[in-house]
C-alpha cells in the first residue's frame, strides 16, 4: 500500500517536472521547427519538419544567395567559357542579383553588435572605478551616492523616453545618421550603467580589505591596487556584468524604435525584425530563422557564465 | 597633534579620490537620469508642438489626461496586467523552486533549460508566440478547435483585446518565473534542516511543514521579489507591445500618445508624471505594510 503510493507519488512528481520544462522551452521547439519548414508545411501541427528546408538561414546569412536567381542557361554558359575574365563573369551575376527582395541581417546584426559592445564596454569602464569608490572607500556623500544607484535603478524605459527624445532632438543629433546613433549609444550606456554599478559594487564589498592594505603597505597606490588586485580579482564578476550590460542593449526595442525611426541604415537586430514582421506576410521560416540567429548570441554568452548566473542575479544583475 | 593631522589628510585625500572616481558615472547619471526626470515634469505643463515650441498651459495636460476615459481604461488594464502577472509568476515560481529543490536525475540539464526563457532576448521568442496562436496555422487553435472542440472556429486571438491581455500575461509569467524560482530556491536551500526533523517528530505532515516552516522562511524574499516584479512589469513596455499592441497598458498608452498620429509629447510626460507617482505611492505603502521595514 505505502510502496504504490509512492510509486505514483514519483510519477507524478515527474510528470510536473516535464511539464515546467514542457512549458518553458516548447517555444523555442516551435522555433526551430517553423524556422526548417517548407511553407507549404506551415499548417501541419507536428514540430518536425516533414522536410527539412535551410533555405531561410542561408537567406538571412547571404550563403549562396549570388547564383540563387541565375538561370539554367546562364549558369551553363558561365560554366562553359573558361576564357571569360573575372570582371565579365561578376556583371554577368551582378544582373541577376536580387537587391531588393533581400532582408540586410547580417548589416542589423553588425550595427546590434557594434552598439551594444561599445556600450558595454564604456559602461563597465565607468562602473569599476565608480563601484570601486562607494564601496570601498569612505567619504561624506558616499551613502547618498549609494542610495541614489538603487533608486535610479526604478527607472527607465518609457518614463524617460519623452524627455530624452527631446534633448536629443533639440540637441540637433536626430537630424545626421551619425548623431542618432551616438545619442542611442549613450543612452543604452546609462541604461546599462546602474545596473554595472550596483551589481559591481556588491562584488567589491565581498573582497578582504586586508588584502588590499597588504597591497598598499608595499607601495601600491590606490588606482594601482584597483588594477592589480581588485580587477583581477573580480574578473568573473566583471565579465558576468559585461554580459549583463551587453544583454539589455542587445534586447532594447522601446528606444531604438523611437530613435532610428527613418535610418533604416543602422537599424538594430530588435527593429529590423519588427520591420520585417510588419513589412511582409507568410515568412514565418525567415521570422523564426533570424530567431533563432539573434536568441544565438545570448544563449551562448549566457551559458557560459551559468555558474555565475545565480550569485548575479542575488546580487541585483536584473533588468525587468 | 601630527599624527591627527597626517588622519585628516588621508581622510581628505580618500574623499576626493573618492569623488573622482563616481564622477564620471554620476554626471552621465545626472545628465541622463536625473535631469531628464526634471524636464519631464516641465514639459508635462507646456503643449509642446513638433517645431519645437513650447506653450505654457498650466495643468491641462493634466486635465486632459485625466478626463480622457481612454486613459481610465488602460489603467484598468495596467491593474490586471500587474496583479495577475505578479501572483502568477511569484506562485509558479515557488512551485518550480519547491520540486527543483529535490533531487532528480539530469537536474542539472532542466536547470539549464529552465534558464532558457529569462535569458532568451524578448524580440526572438515574440514570434514564437505569435506563431503559436496564429488562426491559420498557430498550435493553439488546432488545439483547441479541430482537437479538443472547445471553440467552434478559428479566430485571431491576440488580435482580439481582450483575450490578448492574457496572452501577454501569460507570457509575462513565461518570459519571468525563472528568475523568481532561483530567488526563492537559493533560500531554500538556506533552511535548516533540523527544523524539518524535528517537525518530524511532531508527526507533522507536508502540508503543515509548508505552511509552518517553508513559508514564514521564504516571506521575504517573496516579499521582496513581489515588489520588483511589479515594480518592473508596471513600466513594462516592450513585452506586451511586441506580442500584442492593443493591449494598451499604461506604458503602451504613453507611447502611442506621444509618439503616433498629433504626437501629444506633453500629454505623454503628464502620463509619465501620472505612472511615476502611482508607483511611487505603491512603493511606499507597500514597503510599509508588507515587509514592515
Amino acid at each position: 500500500m505505502v510502496k504504490s503510493k509512492n510509486i505514483s507519488r514519483k510519477i507524478g512528481f515527474y510528470a510536473l517536472v516535464f511539464f515546467i520544462v514542457l512549458f518553458a522551452i516548447f517555444p523555442f521547439i516551435q522555433m526551430v521547427s517553423m524556422s526548417l519548414k517548407y511553407q507549404w508545411d506551415w499548417g501541419n501541427p507536428s514540430l518536425i519538419p516533414t522536410q527539412i528546408n535551410i533555405e531561410a538561414y542561408k537567406e538571412l546569412l547571404n550563403i549562396g544567395q549570388a547564383e540563387k536567381n541565375i538561370p539554367d542557361s546562364i549558369k551553363d554558359l558561365l560554366d562553359n567559357t573558361p576564357d571569360l575574365t573575372k570582371d565579365q563573369r561578376k556583371a554577368i551575376i551582378d544582373k541577376y542579383k536580387d537587391s531588393g527582395n533581400v532582408f540586410p541581417f547580417l548589416k542589423y546584426f553588425g550595427n546590434s553588435l557594434v552598439l551594444s559592445l561599445t556600450a558595454a564596454f564604456l559602461s563597465l569602464c565607468l562602473s569599476i572605478f565608480g563601484a570601486y569608490s562607494f564601496s570601498r572607500l569612505k567619504y561624506s556623500g558616499q551613502s547618498t551616492i549609494q542610495r541614489g544607484v538603487l533608486f535610479v535603478y526604478m527607472f527607465g524605459g518609457i518614463l524617460l523616453l519623452i524627455p530624452l527624445y527631446k534633448m536629443a532632438s533639440n540637441l540637433g543629433l536626430l537630424s545626421s545618421q551619425t548623431g542618432t546613433f551616438i545619442a542611442l549609444l549613450v543612452i543604452y550606456l546609462v541604461q546599462t550603467l546602474p545596473v554595472s554599478l550596483y551589481m559591481l559594487g556588491n562584488f567589491f564589498r565581498t573582497i578582504p580589505y586586508s588584502i588590499e592594505e597588504a597591497a598598499m603597505i608595499e607601495g601600491s597606490s590606490r588606482l594601482g591596487t584597483i588594477v592589480r588586485i581588485i580587477i583581477p580579482l573580480s574578473i568573473s564578476s566583471i565579465v558576468t556584468v559585461f554580459i549583463y550590460s551587453f544583454m539589455i542593449a542587445w534586447n532594447e526595442y522601446l528606444y531604438a524604435s523611437i530613435f532610428l525611426k527613418g535610418y533604416t541604415d543602422i537599424y538594430t537586430l530588435p527593429m529590423g525584425l519588427r520591420s520585417l514582421f510588419v513589412s511582409k506576410n507568410a515568412i514565418w521560416d525567415r521570422i523564426m530563422a533570424a530567431s533563432m540567429l539573434t536568441a544565438m548570441p545570448v544563449i551562448a554568452l549566457f551559458m557560459t557564465i551559468q555558474k555565475n548566473l545565480v550569485g548575479g542575479l542575488s546580487s541585483g544583475g536584473v533588468k525587468g | 597633534m601630527n599624527n591627527t593631522r597626517k588622519q585628516l589628510d588621508r581622510a581628505q585625500r580618500e574623499s576626493i579620490l573618492g569623488w573622482g572616481l563616481i564622477l564620471p558615472a554620476a554626471t552621465i547619471i545626472g545628465l541622463l537620469v536625473l535631469y531628464p526626470i526634471i524636464y519631464n515634469i516641465y514639459l508635462s505643463f507646456f503643449d509642446t508642438s513638433l517645431s519645437g515650441n513650447n506653450t505654457f498651459i498650466g495643468l491641462r495636460n493634466y486635465e486632459n489626461v485625466l478626463f480622457d476615459p481612454e486613459f481610465w481604461k488602460a489603467v484598468w488594464t495596467t491593474l490586471i496586467y500587474v496583479v495577475f502577472t505578479t501572483v502568477g509568476t511569484t506562485v509558479f515560481g515557488l512551485i518550480v523552486a519547491l520540486v527543483m529543490n529535490k533531487e532528480f536525475p539530469l537536474r542539472g540539464l532542466v536547470r539549464s533549460l529552465l534558464l532558457l526563457p529569462y535569458v532568451a532576448p524578448v524580440i526572438s521568442v515574440v514570434f514564437a508566440w505569435k506563431f503559436i496562436f496564429d488562426p491559420v496555422n498557430g498550435l493553439f487553435m488546432d488545439l483547441t478547435v479541430e482537437k479538443l472542440g472547445i471553440f467552434t472556429e478559428r479566430f485571431n486571438l491576440i488580435g482580439t483585446p481582450s483575450a490578448a491581455i492574457w496572452v501577454t500575461i501569460i507570457f509575462s509569467i513565461w518570459r519571468n518565473f525563472p528568475f523568481t524560482y532561483l530567488m526563492i530556491l537559493s533560500r531554500l536551500q538556506a533552511i535548516d534542516k533540523n527544523l524539518y526533523e524535528a517537525a518530524d517528530i511532531d508527526g507533522c505532515g507536508g502540508w503543515s511543514k509548508f505552511r509552518f516552516i517553508t513559508l514564514p522562511e521564504v516571506y521575504f524574499v517573496v516579499g521582496s521579489i513581489v515588489l520588483l516584479r511589479v515594480i518592473w512589469n508596471f513600466n513594462k513596455f516592450e513585452d506586451i507591445f511586441l506580442l500584442a499592441d492593443n493591449v494598451e497598458v499604461l506604458s503602451v498608452y504613453t507611447y502611442f500618445k506621444a509618439f503616433t498620429g498629433s504626437m501629444e509629447m506633453g500629454q505623454g510626460s503628464s502620463l509619465a508624471v501620472i505612472q511615476f507617482v502611482l508607483l511611487i505611492g505603491f512603493i511606499i505603502y507597500y514597503v510599509k505594510k508588507v515587509l514592515k521595514w
